[in-house]
């Protein structure tokens, strides 16, 4: 009987090229295999977290970090500055989109280019920019303000990096509108706010999602913007990681870590729950 | 004047320019309660940028439009009594279907029962009430271009609008939906205003026709009238097909008739009576291919008592149709005609070798002397 032979791969056959496949592999393997391995020795039972020898399973960092106040504290300040700055920059960002994707106004190319500049320009001059902004305009807040105030001057220095990223996410969603959709809205007795609420909202929504979940995640991990405008007494996660690491690596290092990660695609699984559910393939 | 007869739309010198592009040229027409009224012309014509100043999506710069008897100018379009159908349906893709057609109702803050009773109705009347719970993206074009209609007429529009009904159907379904549309008409009774590029589905589906070009109503008039006595060069050409000759001189004969020029057919005398009357421009020679008749010669049977036009040329093409065929005639003066012929004609012709001589010959009285533009001044 003679042997099976499998057909030659065809033209759009990638899948089945050895060469690209290898390319594949090697590319999944430089961006994940460290976060995998940042996870599995967050379980280690090591002194020390940069050690790559197995001693065995424990969960005793991760009771560690729990216990670590001012862990702790870095980490409710991240995600308060993240949630907070999201829910501002993508109401600013929306508003930018909507203007610039519906109105002809003199001098717009300029506005559009500002309004993406802070996407170019390089952190570490934002940074330094917004700590001389806020210093002298003496906009720092006082040390004692209560929580979320203390972080204000954060919280503002993250929407304005982040609210960028929004406008365009939702801008780029925008050009998919159908005017004819608002036309056929008033034609059935909508007023402009009817036609916004009831028919251009719902089309933007994914981008709402989209781009707060953008604007989320920038959030959340910077830290050279942030670096320059916080103050000894508002320490957000990542830069409290950077203190610890100055020290020593330890795995609570890595348990922390573990949990940014989980918070991060938690948000990015429910958001695409959200928009799955809400927005039907069109 | 009786109630039925003053028109549901009045439209009054309406101009419409954008920039320094005039889109509409002093346009005044009425829309009778009732037509079905086509708005026909190649793209750019106009006929949508007056559909959508009737629904109020643009403002004229001149003139006014009246719905009703009541003046519409500075009367937005979501407070207008006419409800519009979209050339792209523009259904809401994240309401249901029923959604979609209670909308209206809805912002008229009408009571739930009444909308959930009209909205039922209006979903039986485009056939589509085992959809209402269906998303549009779950519907075909055909579907969704329903859901539109109902949108529009749960309404209960003095006048509906609709823009290219039929552009974004295949050519099945768009036969089936031209009767549909005559059909719902006639079972709602409010006036149809239809744009359309397609002068075949003006003259199968209207009662009246406006052909417009760049801006400019050129005629109105049923589509038999259309058809038969077009006004001008243009409306000849545009509403189905015909042979056409450019006169190139006119000489005056006795009387007020004239002597015609041309390089095809020769010079062809005709009474003043067949001259336009209006407009300017060459004149030009038309006749219908349908009036056409082909033979080995001339023969004077069934003309009126007007003369005979015949014309030598040689046998060209002969396009089978089914229970007809074109034939090509190619004349001796140059250039080519065409005629239509039955099915046993053209059994007799294709016998015929192709080039082998043959004669056309029309009556007087069936062959248009058109001018150029009959509107220009």
């Amino acid at each position: 009987m003679a042997r099976e032979r499998r057909a030659p791969a065809g033209p759009f056959d990638y899948s089945r090229k050895l060469s690209l496949r290898l390319v594949f592999i090697i590319g999944a393997i430089f961006l994940y295999a460290p976060i995998v391995v940042l996870v599995i020795f967050s379980f280690n039972d090591s002194r020390r977290g940069g050690n790559v020898i197995w001693k065995g399973f424990t969960t005793k960092y991760y009771e560690k970090a729990f216990n670590n106040d001012a862990l702790v504290e870095a980490f409710i300040n991240s995600l308060a500055i993240a949630f907070i700055s999201t829910l501002i920059a993508v109401i600013l960002g929306a508003l930018t989109a909507v203007v610039l994707w519906r109105f002809r106004f003199p001098l717009k190319p300029v506005f559009e280019g500002m309004v993406s500049l802070p996407i170019v320009i390089p952190e570490i001059c934002m940074g330094v920019s917004l700590a001389v902004f806020f210093s002298s305009f003496g906009l720092y807040v006082p040390r004692d303000m209560p929580f979320p105030l203390n972080l204000t001057n954060i919280i503002i220095a993250h929407i304005t990096f982040s609210f960028p990223f929004a406008a365009m996410v939702i801008r780029t969603r925008l050009n998919s509108f159908n005017r004819e959709m608002e036309e056929a809205a008033k034609d059935l007795g909508a007023t402009e706010f009817q036609v916004f609420r009831d028919i251009l909202l719902p089309h933007m929504k994914p981008g709402l999602v989209a781009g707060a979940l953008l604007a989320f995640t920038l959030s959340l991990d910077d830290f050279v913007i942030t670096f320059f405008t916080s103050g000894p007494n508002t320490v957000t996660f990542p830069i409290k990681v950077y203190s610890m690491v100055r020290f020593s690596v330890t795995p609570e290092i890595n348990a922390a870590s573990t949990i940014l990660i989980l918070i991060t695609l938690l948000v990015t699984f429910l958001a695409m729950r959200f928009q799955s559910f809400e927005e039907p393939r069109q | 004047m009786n109630k039925s007869e003053s028109p549901i739309i009045s439209v009054k010198g309406v101009t419409k320019r954008f920039g320094s592009f005039t889109a509409l040229q002093d346009i005044s027409l009425d829309i009778r309660p009732g037509e079905i009224f086509a708005l026909l012309g190649p793209s750019g014509c106009g006929k949508s940028t007056l559909l959508r100043i009737i629904a109020g999506l643009e403002t004229a710069t001149e003139g006014t439009v009246a719905i009703d008897g009541q003046d519409m100018t500075g009367i937005p379009a979501n407070k207008r009594p006419v409800n519009m159908v979209f050339q792209s349906y523009a259904v809401f893709p994240h309401m249901s279907v029923a959604d979609n057609v209670a909308y209206g109702l809805k912002l008229e803050r009408r009571p739930a029962a009444e909308i959930r009773e009209k909205v039922a109705e209006a979903l039986a009347q485009v056939h589509l009430s085992d959809f209402a719970h269906r998303k549009p993206d779950q519907l075909s074009g055909g579907q969704r271009q329903r859901v539109a209609l109902a949108r529009a007429l749960v309404k209960r529009p003095k006048v509906l609008l609709l823009d290219e009904p039929l552009s974004a159907l295949d050519a099945k379904l768009r036969d089936a939906m031209r009767l549909e549309l005559v059909k719902l008409q006639e079972s709602v009774g409010v006036s149809f205003v239809i744009v359309t590029h397609d002068q075949s589905e003006a003259l199968a589906m209207a009662d009246r026709i406006a052909v417009l070009k760049d801006g400019v109503l050129r005629q109105l008039d049923s589509p038999a009238a259309l058809y038969k006595r077009p006004v001008d060069r243009f409306v000849a050409d545009f509403i189905g097909s015909i042979n056409m000759f450019a006169v190139t001189g006119r000489r005056a004969e006795g009387g007020d008739a004239a002597r015609l020029e041309t390089a095809e057919l020769g010079a062809i005398a005709v009474p003043a009576a067949h001259l336009p009357a209006a407009g300017k421009g060459a004149l030009t020679l038309a006749v219908r291919p349908e009036r056409v008749k082909v033979g080995a010669k001339a023969q004077k049977e069934a003309q009126g008592e007007g003369g005979l036009v015949s014309v030598a040329g040689r046998l060209g093409d002969v396009a089978f149709q089914g229970n007809s065929s074109i034939v090509e005639v190619l004349l001796e003066g140059g250039g080519s005609l065409s005629a239509l012929v039955s099915e046993a004609e053209a059994d007799h012709l294709m016998q015929a070798e192709s080039g082998s001589p043959i004669t056309a010959w029309w009556a007087l009285d069936d062959m248009l002397i058109l001018p150029e533009n009959a509107t220009a001044a």
